[in-house]
């Protein structure tokens, strides 16, 4: 199926739904729901019809036919629609913003930017600025609450954007508190070509034990 | 003749002042556009950190004089709302940080004071006048603004402040 045929599904199935949760919002008219309590209410599975034989001991254990009190089964079905039709809604927004991504950022020319931290003693990130082909494209500072999330082990996707095929040139530069809390800026490059599929490369900071210094990396995903 | 001339021109006017005030967009009722910035102690604070909070944004200038009014009146609004849930920020707006950055450390005020150098955050919450006060609630909504500040304006910031506190 290609886009076209997806984005018009979609938006039928959207339709749908909503028009769906509309008339499942909607209480039911006055004689459905009389209808129920003026009529007996339809035997359970298992008891007896006068001209069958006894049942087995199983189908005696059936429960009992719902007391009159209780809202029909129409109502309880009704309820259970709704709901399956909300979870509908959620994966259809799911299904939405994937294809927002594939369609602003199409795998033939995607490039996602990826950073994580290692360990984290020898540097505190304070911000990264990235360029690509020698323009800026992202720079982002890091709250307090960032960087620990980081160092805790969290993937942070920084950029995500479009480049043609071919060759190109990605310069990262990260500043913080370096060792013994001192300003500290550091760059790093990667020349990467860029094939038919999506690029995915990743900023690594780590600890160089050795030497007592961060150590700034990236990392090109093949 | 000219007192037709004159009485047309002023129905002008109006209509023109009129529209312009009618086109003035706000932000209430909206998301608070989130923003980055860094601090005087040289932290970062974003401004969706503080969700779930009540939030003052305060926009000022050194320049101006309603801000350095102002100032005094905030640092006493968050020393005693703090503890509250209220959080306040001051954001200055001036291009020349050095001078901004003596001006608050002068200051001397409990809240932290960010550095907006750029434009963006300014075409974001449609500043015109300095200084500028914005509420958001818990939920990260703008719910009160405020351009220009006179002695007794921190009345009507408590009251909405309360409120906010209150849901």
């Amino acid at each position: 199926m290609n886009l076209k045929h997806r984005i018009v599904s979609i938006a039928v199935c959207a339709v749908m739904l909503s028009a769906g949760l509309a008339i499942g919002q909607t209480p039911p008219p006055a004689d459905a729901q009389a209808a129920p309590s003026a009529e007996t209410p339809p035997p359970a599975k298992g008891e007896p019809a006068a001209d069958t034989p006894a049942p087995p001991a199983d189908a005696q254990a059936a429960p009992p036919p719902p007391a009159p009190d209780a809202p029909p089964p129409e109502l309880k079905t009704l309820d259970q629609e709704v709901q399956g039709l909300k979870k509908d809604v959620v994966d259809l927004n799911k299904d939405l913003f994937v294809l927002q991504e594939e369609l602003l950022f199409p795998a033939n020319t995607q490039v996602a930017l990826y950073i994580s931290m290692d360990v984290g003693t020898f540097f505190a990130l304070d911000s990264v600025t990235v360029k690509i082909d020698n323009k800026e494209v992202k720079n982002y500072l890091y709250t307090a609450r960032e960087a620990d999330a980081l160092l805790k082990g969290g993937v942070q996707q920084i950029y995500l954007g479009n480049l043609k095929v071919g060759k190109h040139e990605l310069v990262a530069f990260f500043t913080g508190k370096g060792p013994v809390e001192r300003d500290y800026k550091r760059g790093a490059t990667i020349n990467f070509d860029k094939g038919v599929g999506a690029k995915y490369l990743e900023l690594k900071i780590t600890d160089r034990v050795p030497k007592h210094q961060p150590e700034f990396m990236i990392k090109d995903w093949e | 003749m000219r007192r037709a001339v004159l009485a047309g021109g002023l129905i002008l006017g109006l209509a023109i002042g009129t529209a312009s005030l009618a086109a003035a967009p706000s932000i209430v009722g909206r998301a608070a556009p989130d923003f980055v910035l860094r601090g005087l102690d040289g932290r970062n604070l974003r401004l969706s950190e503080f969700r779930g909070q009540v939030v003052l944004v305060n926009f000022w200038s050194r320049s101006d004089g309603d801000s350095r009014q102002q100032m005094p009146a905030l640092d006493r609004i968050n020393i005693t709302y703090q503890r509250a849930g209220l959080v306040v920020i001051g954001v200055s707006v001036d291009e020349d940080l050095r001078r901004s950055k003596e001006f608050a450390a002068a200051m001397s005020v409990s809240y932290p004071i960010l550095f907006d150098t750029g434009t963006a955050i300014g075409k974001d919450y449609y500043l015109q006048k300095m200084p500028m006060t914005i509420l958001v609630d818990r939920s990260g909504v703008v719910r009160y603004t405020a351009v220009g500040f006179r002695r007794g304006d921190e009345r009507v910031y408590l009251d909405h402040i309360r409120e906010l506190l209150r849901e």
